[in-house]
């Protein structure tokens, strides 16, 4: 069953002859367990793809759901719980928090979300998973760019989300370190049982997901499938 | 706080720094205060102690005890609340001892002030040219059985106690006998005094030529009581008021620095009131962290201050300055949360 789902997605900005439409009546599913790659070239509707599916930005027109949910329906209060409860997200830079080392950042959703977060032995699993394990006393600045995405991708973990949502994850990184994460992406959908949806420009990713789409002109086609 | 309190452990350097700044602010102020009340207490400590309520002075002498005599008729009927003093301004002069300005006071042994004088050392007035002076003159080297002569009188008067509290308009007290005041001021036998002194607030001479005061307005119309008071108050408010553009300054730039990690916790579903609550409780603990430090500066100074500096470090005074300060700090912490509250989470999506 797919825990996202964008149907008849619109998105406009702006009016008269300042109106753009970014989004053409988009269409989507993701499954858990399941790597879904939305690719396209900068400026076809990519992170508003990634906006709404996040519940940051109300599309024009069209419904989303999340875990059977309709954000329509949710105040945004609700929408931050849902995304506090339902949506892991790695950013394309990873902004953990400097002033925290890596435990008080999950020590901070902890303080935020009380329940429904990994318990320690899944936890440590996926710190394993991770190979961060070492790093729990070290602060941001201390880790090197890889360190820090494995962290800011634990932290979008720990809650325990149903969905990942990735922006740019591999923007930075050489190809094997892009081969890395794309295993690791696959991994967190295949045991983890998440959703996971990767915005991103870089082919390089396309051997660990299970579906491609092509988003161009804010049209979203469906590639292929693995 | 507990974002606040991990930053404020992080950046030690620059949180230290904060709180340095609000730690000599906080001192100023602290100190200021103390001044301000010490020099309110030496205007006022004498009618404090006399625990007077009402006060009756010659209606032509513009609330001034100095300026007011009151004859026998004037003065009224007396009860054993009431009682009748003589001032005026005295330059006390002894060999071996620089010249002295004070205030003598004329006061009867047979009522209330006299009687609850309380003496720290010495005994009371018991005839004329006998004198009890305030604790201060024991600074100026004078001791019991000192001789002192007062302006251009030409027999010594003899210290014989010393009392403390006894200062009024920032001038210390010589108490003696209300013939003494009058022979000072060279005023004839039908003048009783310059005003009367109740500690019945329902008190009222209702003479004619007399007019009845509260003891609030006579303090009031000290000479420079008022603009002193005012001076200080207008310092420590501006003092209060730097120190909130201070915190907020700094606030305000730590905040804007954090807006794209704020962005992103917003974007992962943190509260706005999680991220509103860092700010102020950031504000408050750099404030009293810079609180703590002040008060231990100015515990150390009244320590070591001489006596002879008129400070006055009243705890519910001090303490209800240092809640003034913690006031602005949060006052100052609601300038930067208007940012945090308008961060907009999208921006830190698409990199």
């Amino acid at each position: 069953m797919a825990v996202l789902t964008l149907e008849k997605v619109n998105q406009v900005f702006g009016t008269g002859i300042a109106r753009v439409q970014v989004l053409h009546d988009v269409d989507f599913a993701a499954e858990a367990g399941e790597v879904s790659l939305i690719m396209g070239p900068s400026g076809s509707g990519k992170s508003t793809f990634l906006t709404i599916a996040g519940g940051l930005l109300t599309p024009t027109a069209g419904t989303v759901t999340v875990a059977g949910k309709h954000y329509a329906d949710l105040s945004k209060k609700a929408r931050d719980a849902i995304r506090l409860d339902e949506i892991g997200f790695v950013l394309q830079q990873y902004h953990l928090l400097p002033y925290l080392t890596v435990a008080d950042q999950f020590k901070l959703v902890d303080k935020i979300k009380r329940q429904g977060n990994l318990d320690q032995a899944a936890f440590a699993g996926v710190l394993q998973t991770l190979g961060i394990q070492e790093l729990l006393h070290k602060y941001p600045g201390e880790l090197s760019g890889g360190q820090q995405q494995r962290v800011a991708i634990a932290r979008a973990l720990y809650p325990d989300p149903a969905i990942l949502l990735a922006d740019e994850p591999t923007a930075a990184l050489d190809a094997a370190r892009v081969a890395v994460v794309g295993d690791l992406f696959r991994e967190l959908a295949i045991q983890h049982h998440k959703a996971v949806v990767i915005v991103t420009h870089d082919p390089r990713l396309i051997p660990a997901a299970d579906h491609v789409y092509d988003m161009s002109d804010g049209v979203l086609t469906h590639a292929q499938s693995a | 706080m507990f974002l606040a309190l991990k930053e404020i452990r992080k950046e030690k350097v620059r949180s230290g720094l904060i709180i340095a700044m609000i730690v000599l602010i906080g001192y100023l102020i602290f100190i200021l205060t103390g001044l301000a009340l010490g020099l309110a207490h030496e205007n006022t400590a004498a009618i404090k102690s006399w625990d007077a309520a009402k006060i009756t002075l010659n209606a032509d002498a513009n609330v001034d005890m100095r300026q007011s005599f009151l004859t026998k008729a004037q003065a009224g009927k007396l009860t054993k609340s009431e009682a009748v003093i003589g001032e005026t301004a005295v330059v006390a002069k002894a060999k071996g001892h620089k010249q002295l300005s004070a205030t003598f006071l004329g006061v009867s042994s047979q009522q209330y002030i006299a009687k609850d004088l309380q003496l720290t050392s010495g005994r009371a007035v018991r005839q004329s040219h006998e004198v009890v002076a305030d604790d201060s003159l024991k600074l100026s080297g004078y001791k019991l059985g000192s001789k002192l002569k007062l302006n251009d009188a030409s027999k010594a008067y003899t210290i014989v106690g010393f009392t403390q509290n006894a200062k009024l308009n920032i001038s210390p007290l010589i108490y003696g006998q209300l013939p003494d005041w009058r022979a000072l001021r060279g005023l004839g036998p039908d003048m009783a005094a310059s005003a009367v002194i109740s500690k019945d607030a329902d008190y009222d001479a209702g003479t004619t030529g007399s007019k009845t005061y509260s003891a609030a307005t006579v303090i009031q119309k000290l000479p420079g009581y008022t603009a002193q008071n005012l001076t200080f108050a207008l310092m420590i408010g501006f003092l209060m008021v730097i120190s909130l553009i201070v915190i907020a300054v700094f606030l305000y730039i730590l905040t804007l620095q954090k807006l794209p990690n704020y962005a992103v916790l917003r974007v992962q579903g943190v509260p706005r009131k999680v991220l509103v609550g860092a700010t102020i409780s950031q504000s408050l603990l750099l404030v009293a962290g810079g609180l703590i430090g002040a008060t231990l500066l100015t515990v150390a100074t009244a320590a070591i201050i001489p006596a002879a500096v008129p400070m006055a470090f009243d705890v519910p005074a001090l303490t209800a300055v240092g809640v003034g300060l913690l006031v602005m700090a949060m006052l100052g912490g609601l300038i930067p949360v208007r940012r945090v509250l308008r961060v907009d989470p999208v921006s830190v999506i698409g990199g």
